[in-house]
Order: structure tokens, then sequence, then C-alpha cells
């Protein structure tokens, strides 16, 4: 695979004033390859940019799904209530505290004073329970609620979207974090090699060993999940006292592939240049044998993703998750089990968390043959 | 070569004591331990009982020394392992705190749910995957090979335990199909049951656990076998085998699928582990009482040596089935050497 590596030679053409200029020839990184050997996977390359497009859109989605209205004008006056804060008698309600801007649209279109109000484009919260809906909950589907209600009457749809930028991102920040330790330690473990490495081959033996939604159970269980309202999920204790939780049972299996890769990297030649020219030791690992050493830390990647989101809707299903009104998947399918004649609580969720992860698995498979082909030859 | 194993053997040893001891030490620091439950019980049923309203019900300190004493809380952590560790090599593991039973007496008897569950998942994924794996590497780059790929990342894309709400509710009866009971692992009526009525009924329950069960194995068993068979097709020996003039079904079943088989036949290794310790997640949505769920309800209920017996079989299982893995390996292989 390395010699496809090599950049074509560049001819120095210093003084060359006698030869005529080669044509330049732009020497191609072994990285810009890999990319657009990617882009060349259709399945794979157009998953990864829906998924891109919905990770980006699941940020501006207090503009599409909130109970909140974006504008409202009321007696000449214009309010953003998406961004700031109005009691409900500012518009003539005698509500406490935050208006109903659904009902403030009926109201003022029925009172045709030339007033509006301008909801987003699903206009339900992701916590709030519909409770003037006919009926108990778990409501139907309907043509308010495409996906229906859950137990205490929340719009499925919403939840379900918020659910994807909060598995997401939890997904990811594991995955940061998990990979910093994982990658330091398995370089130092292939780089020093001898004692060391056996010493931490062992505790890491012994720490993968452990069973892990066991100790995730039982250690959860010592803090109290508290969910301070009105604050943004990333900003909860919680969320990342679960995502270090996480973390700690989850750089064990990067270790493996960057020791391997340092081992196999550091017996090189270009290793012992660097030695013989006097480059430091952090240098020599980290400047590089690590860049030599990524392929299996960007191929692992998408499917630690898929670990990191399956694990959490495990957690939430058991309920060992993220706090209460934390918009989840898993904790939708955990009250499916309780309702299970009301299918979609299950199948919407399960639906969700299968798309989500098939795209992703989509992206893992191609970026997987982009960066570490395997060329099948067959006779017939 | 037979050192080479003994010494793995003899590191099973401080693996094994690390495990336990890290589970010991994050147990007995845990808050709402078996005391707490039991001082909390306690103050329910004085409340109950007494009815005079009172907001709290004092226990005596001698009392809550007592319960301490007897749960062996009054130690401290280091001296309670020793005991631990001193009972467990007399093959004593203690008795539940919940059951009020032997430890072992109570794990002993989700034995043979979790085989029976762990052992046909695991043979009719074996006896799915590999002939399925086989076939798409024969068929590699054909519509069949993709579709069935497709299919294999389906499977991938969806935890076994989650496909399990999904099938009882389209299948358990609740607003589809009534095909399949709700869970559990047997019939009530099971001991008035024929043979083959037995038969039919345990197929009944346990078809659509072992489904998630085998949806678990199913992409990577597949993917599995279809590489490795794929990477010895392209090996000279199988070029050799066709310049010969063998026909090609000869020189794919017999030549390259022999040894492709050699990554697959190691995972065997890891089948005891598997039997046993089962998803109790799986266990959870299907309401079987196998040791995945028992472990799982015995860490809710804070019974520590029932939670510490099971961390102690299934570690176990799990380090000797990693040192059978890479003597199947060597058995299967004779080119391998280990020092």
């Amino acid at each position: 695979m390395k010699q496809e590596v090599l950049p074509p030679i560049e001819e120095s053409v210093g003084a060359g004033a006698m030869a005529p200029p080669l044509p330049q020839k732009r020497s191609v990184s072994i990285f810009r390859k890999r990319i657009r050997k990617f882009k060349t996977l259709k399945r794979g390359y157009y998953s990864f940019l829906i998924l891109l497009v919905a990770y980006g859109i699941s940020f501006i989605l207090p503009v599409l799904v909130n109970s909140k209205a974006l504008v409202v004008r009321y007696q000449g006056q214009y309010y953003f209530p998406i961004l700031k804060y109005y009691p409900a008698s500012q518009f003539g309600l005698d509500a406490i505290g935050e208006p109903d801007y659904r009902a403030l649209k009926t109201k003022v279109s029925q009172e045709n004073r030339g007033d509006w109000v301008l909801m987003p484009l699903y206009p339900y919260s992701a916590t709030e329970s519909l409770l003037d809906l006919p009926g108990s909950p778990p409501h139907k589907p309907s043509r308010e609620h495409i996906m229906g209600t859950d137990d205490r009457a929340r719009d499925v749809f919403t939840r379900l979207a918020y659910g994807f930028n909060v598995s997401l991102t939890f997904a990811l920040i594991v995955l940061g974090i998990s990979y910093v330790f994982g990658v330091l330690i398995g370089s130092l473990l292939g780089y020093v090699g001898g004692k060391l490495d056996i010493f931490g081959q062992r505790v890491i033996e012994i720490w993968s060993s452990l069973p892990f939604l066991y100790t995730i159970i039982i250690v959860s269980s010592i803090v109290v999940p508290i969910y301070i309202p009105g604050r943004n999920l990333v900003l909860q204790p919680s969320f990342w006292l679960l995502i270090m939780i996480l973390a700690v049972f989850d750089w064990m299996g990067i270790t493996y592939y960057v020791r391997g890769e340092f081992y196999r990297e550091k017996a090189k030649d270009y290793v012992g240049a660097a030695i013989a020219m006097g480059v430091s030791e952090p240098a020599i690992m980290f400047r590089h044998i690590l860049p030599n050493a990524l392929t299996p830390v960007v191929s692992f990647a998408p499917f630690a993703i898929v670990a990191n989101i399956a694990a959490l809707v495990a957690l939430d299903f058991l309920g060992f998750g993220l706090p209460a009104p934390t918009p989840s998947w898993g904790e939708l399918i955990g009250q499916g089990m309780n309702y299970l004649t009301d299918w979609w609580l299950v199948f919407f969720p399960l639906a969700a968390v299968f798309v989500t992860l098939l795209l992703i698995v989509f992206v893992g498979e191609a970026v997987r043959e982009a960066f570490d082909p395997k060329e099948y030859s067959r006779l017939r | 070569m037979t050192g080479y194993f003994l010494r793995r053997f003899l590191l099973i040893i401080p693996t094994f004591l690390g495990i336990t001891l890290a589970v010991f030490v994050i147990m007995h620091f845990v808050p709402g331990g078996p005391v707490e439950r039991q001082i909390m019980r306690y103050k329910m049923a004085m409340q109950e009982g007494g009815g005079g309203g009172r907001a709290s019900v004092e226990i005596p300190a001698e009392a809550i020394e007592e319960m301490k004493r007897y749960y062996g809380f009054d130690k401290p952590v280091h001296v309670r392992y020793a005991l631990w560790l001193w009972n467990l090599m007399h093959l004593d593991l203690g008795r539940s705190y919940i059951y009020q039973d032997p430890v072992w007496d109570v794990i002993k008897s989700r034995f043979p749910i979790s085989i029976f569950l762990g052992m046909t998942g695991f043979l009719l994924s074996y006896l799915v995957c590999v002939p399925l794996g086989v076939w798409k590497a024969v068929k590699h780059g054909t519509k069949f090979d993709f579709i069935s790929s497709f299919i294999v990342f389906l499977g991938y894309s969806v935890p076994g335990w989650a496909l399990g709400t999904a099938l009882l509710v389209l299948f358990g009866g609740g607003s589809f199909l009534d095909w399949f009971p709700l869970g559990g692992f047997r019939p009530d009526n099971w001991e008035y049951l024929g043979f083959f009525q037995k038969i039919t009924a345990q197929i009944h329950y346990m078809f659509l656990p072992v489904v998630c069960y085998m949806i678990a194995e199913f992409a990577t068993l597949t993917i599995l076998t279809k590489n490795s068979l794929m990477e010895n097709l392209g090996q000279d020996y199988v070029r050799t085998a066709f310049a010969k003039g063998l026909n090609e079904n000869r020189v794919i079943f017999l030549h390259a699928l022999r040894n492709s088989l050699i990554p697959i036949a190691t995972g065997l290794g890891h089948v005891i582990s598997i039997i046993l310790a089962g998803s109790f997640l799986i266990e959870k949505v299907f309401n079987i009482d196998g040791m995945g769920y028992l472990g799982y309800t015995s860490i809710l209920q804070r019974d520590y040596p029932v939670a510490l017996g099971i961390l102690v079989i299934s570690s176990l299982l799990l380090l000797v089935g990693n040192i059978l893995s890479d003597i199947i390996y060597v058995i299967v292989d004779p080119r391998i050497r280990f020092k």
C-alpha cells in the first residue's frame, strides 16, 4: 500500500534555465487521494452528505420545530419570542408565565386586527405535555402529531428530531474523548514497548473484561442525574457525567489498533532517520509515526459511533441514560414496551435508530474501503 | 507451546483478581447498599404500621450495627474482599440477600435457560452465516451479493434487543398479529405437555428471542466468512489449482474453503462465554429468566453476592474462552506457533 503513497518526484529546476521547464505536476497527498476515492463510493458518500446535512439542520431545530413563535406582530409592535421571553400579559392573555403561542395565533387571527403570529413549521416542543388533546395519552398519530404522542402527551416526532441531535452529539463527544486517551495510550504502549507494554496490556485486559453495562448501572446509580431546567443539554452536568462514564469504557478498542500500527511503523527507516537526527521522542511519536498510523483510527471511527449510539439507546431504554426530560430514542422504546398496543412508540424511534445507524454504517464501509483498500483478485 | 498456554492460564489469576477487585470496590462504595435498603424498608414498615403520621422513625444505633454485621459491612473493604476470596476458594459464593438461598443454587436454576437460548442462537447463526458468507464470496459482485450485503447491513444497524421490541409489537398480539407469546421461556402448563407438544411449544416461545440473538452475530460472521474466503481465492495456491485444471467447485470447496474457515473456527472458543452470558437486554425484553437478567436484577436490588457470583462465572468463562480460541487456532492451523 505504501508504494502508491509516494508522490511523484518533482524535479528541482533551480538552475534549469537551459532545460525547458517541466509541466508543473501537483503532488497529491495520500489523504487527498483517499478523500477522492471516498467520493467515488457513492453509497457511502451520499450517506455522509445526508448525515452531515441532517446534523447541521438539527442545530437549527428550535427554529423549525418549537412551540415558541418566531415572530409576533401584536398591536403594531414586533416581538421575537424565539429569542426573548415575554410574559403572557404582554399579548393580552391572562395566563401566568410563557404564553401558548398556538392559542395566541388562533386568537389573533380571529380578532383580525392586522396582527399575526409566525409559528415554526412544526409548532410543538420536545418537552411540553399537550394536555388539551382529547383522550388520554399516548395519542395515535394524527394530522397534527404525525407520529402520535408518548405517555406524557409529548409529541413523538419532535422528541425524535431533537433526539437525533442529542444522540449524535453524545456519540461524537464520547468518540473524541475516548480517542484522545486511546490513541495516546496505544501509541505509548506501541512505541515504548517492553515492560510498560506488558503491564499496560494486562490493565487493558482487566478493564475490557469488566462487564460494561453492569458497571455503568452501578456507577450511574451513585450519582442521581439532575436535570437543570432551561439549560442547554451540553451544559447539563449529567450529560457530561454519562459521557465520561462511557468514555472510560470506550478507549480500549482503539488502543489495540494504534499499538499494532506503532509496532509496525517504529521499525521503519524513517523512524531510524529521525532518531539519528536527534528528533525528540514525543516529536517522533506524534509528528512522524502518528500520521502514518491513522488508518485504523479513521476507519474505526464510524463503527465506534454506531456502538456509542447503540449504548446510549440501551442505557436510555433501561432508564440509566440521560436525565428525564431529555429527548431520547431509547426512552421512547422503553415506553413502547409498557404500551405494546401503541405501536408508534416502538416503530418510529426504532426506525430513527435504524436509519441513522444504517447511514453511519454505509459511511464506515466506504471509509474503510477508501482508507484501507483490499483488492481481491480472482482468477475466474 | 505447552509452556505458552500454561503461562496464559496462570495469567488468568491476576486478571481475575483485578476484575473482581474492581467490581467489589465499586460495589462497596455505592450508596444504597443492602444495609441502607434494609433500613429504608424498616422505616416504611414502621410508618405504615404505626400509622401515627410521624415523619421519621429513629432506628437504634445498635440495630444498624447489627444489620451491618449481618451483611458484613462492619469490616473494611479489603478485609471483606479477602473474606470473599477465601470463601470463593472453598467454592462458597455466599447467600443471596433477596432469595435467602445459596448463590450457587440461585444461579444454577438459570443455567438451563441461558444455555438453551445461547446454544440455539449460536448454532443457528453459524448454520446460516457461514454458508451465506461462502455463497456471497462465490457470487462476489453479482446481484445476489449486493442484495444480501444490503440485508447484512440492515441487520448490523439494529440492536438485537431493540428489534425484539418491534417483533413483540408486530407478532406478540399487541396491535397486529398474534403469532407468538409475549415473552417467557416456556408455557405455564409445560409439565402436562407431551413430547411433541413440548417441542412445538418451545419453538413457539423461543422463535423471536433466537432471531434477536442471531441478528447480533449475523453481520459480523457473514462478512468474516466472505472476506476470509475472498482472501484465499486470491492466493497463489488457488491459482495453481485452477492451472492444474481442477474444476471450480473442487478448488473453492476443498482447497480454499478449508483455509478460510480458520478465523471462523477460532471464534468457537468464545462459545462458552456467549452461551452463558447471553444478552440481558434480550432477556429483559422477552421476560426470560436467564443468567443475564438475573445479573441485571441482582445489581438493581443490590443483591451483591449474586451479582458477584455471576461476575465470577462470566469472567472466568471469558478468560478461558480467550485461551480456548488460541488453542483451537493452533489445532486447525498447524503453521501457527505461539511462544
